[in-house]
């Protein structure tokens, strides 16, 4: 075996045991409220989740993307020693699999972005030293600790309120909800489609502007509205029946929205995440085909196949056992508040990547969770696993750094 | 399984709803202890203040719970010292019933023929204004459902409001019951008279801490 096959093999796996952390280590977070909620049982979530993330992570996942995650390092540095570059990549990817390993053991929702970025950031300092590293990106990806969890609160805490004066407030809740049900609908569809659509798609050579997402997503929008107008109903009521009972049937009907915004939460995931798994292959790839290094890389299909496919097998393996402790420990959580918080968290994540914020969908996700919680949604929630949580984000770039330095090491070591 | 999931911790709530339904289960049996005690029937009213006894150490240990689960980490959607009055105060019902329990069992006591209608009156009054209390806490989940606010918000304030008039009514009998008692004179031997003040008292004291109730829940709902 030569050493390009070798190291093209030596990638695939990497990458391949990337996609699989990437698919155990959030799946539960994505997933976990709407089975706390009963909105799904633990089987249907899983699929559901597998569906979602593949779609995400095949057909909007990036299809151009950059060398280096974040550009967190000018990669031409290596034009004169191209090899060096595919050492690292792999570093990278071993060092951000062997984190989110870890993490996804221990319980802690780490952000697979940042443990790439703290990947990269550690070949790099070995092969360029400080300076190489872009510290302006390093700041955005600091912010995003503060930024991804506010928003996502906000968010969700406006949702939840309005979810709360529209309908809960209400004398007869379910005759709200059953009016207000098709429009929440065609937000989402609205929302989702844009999101596949603008920018997406690519691998279906789709190129469209904004305008021509936003008149196809408005269509798809009103389609939604006009099939959830009808099914809605269907929907029994009966006006004699008590507040509790109306609250009752009020939160089956929530169900159906949290089961959509279970679906585009994992979607958003699979978009937004699976270029940590297959953009490092892909640099490699192109390296290992003309010997040169690029700022931009085409992302051959095979690779998006084969990490959405991954991402997918470690939901099945690892995140349903991870899933299934979920649905049985969370019983406080209904429908109304899983939705806001997952409607949140996703919308959060979509648009503000489309805007090239950084933005992590678990740290966003946090954040919507307990701002439901202050708008007094949730019977209680356990602030000491915040810490906890904020200790697992600040360790996340320290620790793959370091392996991903000495993993760089030891390639140089033994190979040219 | 620890994840961002764990940041929903088990609902306080719910074993609070579940400590009222043994404070209720304890004002059940305050109608049967006082027709047994009129009949004489003491071997009743010894059965009866057991089980009360019983009640109300169950619901202690429903209580100490909730205490010992309460940490300082927790984040309700009410004022954790709040939470803790509302849970004192419905203790101090279960307690309030004990006592009324314990006292009647001291001695073989006879109800006066001069006071039993408005004994009647105020056991049947005081009972009530418990259930009242009982029917509040049950509103909890509802009341959580719709964040504090709304109809729904609405519905309890106003019962909260009843409920205070209510205690105001049992005050107003518990006078006259006391009236009544102190009229007998010496037709009412000095023990006698001093648990049956004793009862009256404690009768009055399960009314006052329902209304205790109601109190809490307004705060809840100012907030």
């Amino acid at each position: 075996m030569d050493l390009d096959t070798f190291l093209l093999l030596f990638a695939v796996i990497a990458c391949i045991y990337m996609a699989c952390n990437i698919g155990a280590n959030d799946v539960a977070n994505a997933m976990g409220t709407s089975v706390g909620s009963k909105a799904l049982t633990f089987k249907q979530a899983i699929m559901i989740a597998a569906v979602a993330e593949f779609i995400g992570a095949f057909f909007v996942g990036g299809h151009v993307s950059d060398t280096i995650r974040k550009g967190m390092l000018d990669p031409t540095i290596f034009e004169a020693v191209p090899y060096h570059l595919v050492y690292g990549m792999i570093s990278a990817l071993i060092a951000a699999a062997l984190w989110l390993h870890i993490a996804s053991y221990l319980g802690w929702p780490v952000s697979t972005t940042h443990s790439i970025v703290g990947g990269v950031v550690g070949f790099g300092v070995i092969a360029g030293g400080m300076d190489v590293i872009n510290w302006g990106k390093m700041g955005q990806v600091v912010l995003s600790w503060i930024v991804s969890p506010v928003m996502g609160g906000v968010v969700a805490y406006l949702v939840f309120k309005f979810i709360s004066t529209k309908v809960f407030s209400k004398r007869t809740p379910m005759v709200y909800a059953k009016n207000l049900l098709p429009y929440m609908v065609f937000w989402v569809f609205v929302i989702l489609s844009n999101a596949m659509v603008y920018k997406g798609l690519k691998n279906l050579h789709l190129n469209l502007s904004f305008n021509h997402a936003l008149v196809i997503s408005l269509v798809v929008g009103s389609l939604a509205f006009a099939v959830t107008k009808f099914l809605v109903k269907k929907i029994p009521y009966n006006s004699s029946w008590d507040l509790q009972k109306q609250f009752h049937e009020t939160e089956n009907i929530f169900k159906y929205l949290q089961i959509l915004t279970a679906f585009y939460v994992a979607f958003a995931h699979g978009s937004n995440d699976v270029a940590n798994a297959v953009g490092p292959l892909a640099a490699v790839v192109g390296i290992l085909k003309d010997g040169h290094v690029h700022m931009k890389v085409i992302m051959p299909t095979w690779i998006l196949a084969l990490g959405g496919g991954f991402i997918v097998f470690g939901l099945l393996i690892w995140g349903a056992k991870v899933m299934k402790t979920v649905g049985e420990n969370i019983t406080e959580l209904t429908p109304s508040r899983g939705f806001a918080a997952t409607f949140a968290a996703a919308t959060v994540v979509l648009i503000c990547s489309k805007m090239g914020l950084p933005i992590s969908t678990t740290h966003t996700l946090v954040g919507s969770v307990i701002g439901v919680g202050m708008a007094r949604g949730l019977p209680t929630l356990n602030l000491a696993i915040i810490k906890m949580i904020m200790i697992s984000w600040v360790s996340t770039i320290p620790f793959t750094a370091i392996i991903s330095m000495l993993c760089y090491k030891t390639f140089l070591m033994f190979l040219p | 399984m620890r994840s961002i999931l764990s940041m929903f911790s088990k609902s306080p709530f719910k074993p609070l709803a579940s400590h009222m339904d043994k404070v209720r289960a304890c004002v059940e049996q305050i109608k049967p202890l006082f027709d047994a005690l009129e009949n004489r029937d003491y071997d009743s009213v010894q059965k009866i203040s057991e089980l009360i006894v019983k009640l109300e150490h169950e619901a202690d240990m429903i209580k100490d719970d909730i205490r010992t689960h309460m940490r300082q980490s927790m984040f309700l959607p009410v004022d954790k010292k709040d939470f803790m009055h509302l849970l004192s105060a419905q203790d101090d019902i279960a307690d309030a019933v004990e006592d009324l329990a314990v006292l009647l069992r001291i001695k073989n006591l006879d109800t006066p023929e001069e006071i039993k209608p408005s004994l009647h009156e105020l056991v049947n009054h005081v009972v009530d204004t418990a259930h009242m209390g009982c029917d509040l806490i049950s509103e909890l989940e509802a009341l959580l459902e719709a964040s504090f606010g709304g109809a729904e918000a609405e519905k309890v304030e106003k019962a909260t409001q009843k409920l205070g008039t209510a205690e105001w009514e049992a005050d107003r009998k518990q006078f006259k019951l006391a009236q009544g008692l102190f009229k007998l004179g010496n037709d009412l031997g000095p023990a006698d008279l001093l648990l049956w003040n004793e009862v009256i008292k404690k009768l009055g004291a399960v009314a006052d801490k329902t209304e205790q109730i109601g109190k809490t829940l307004r705060i809840f709902l100012s907030q």
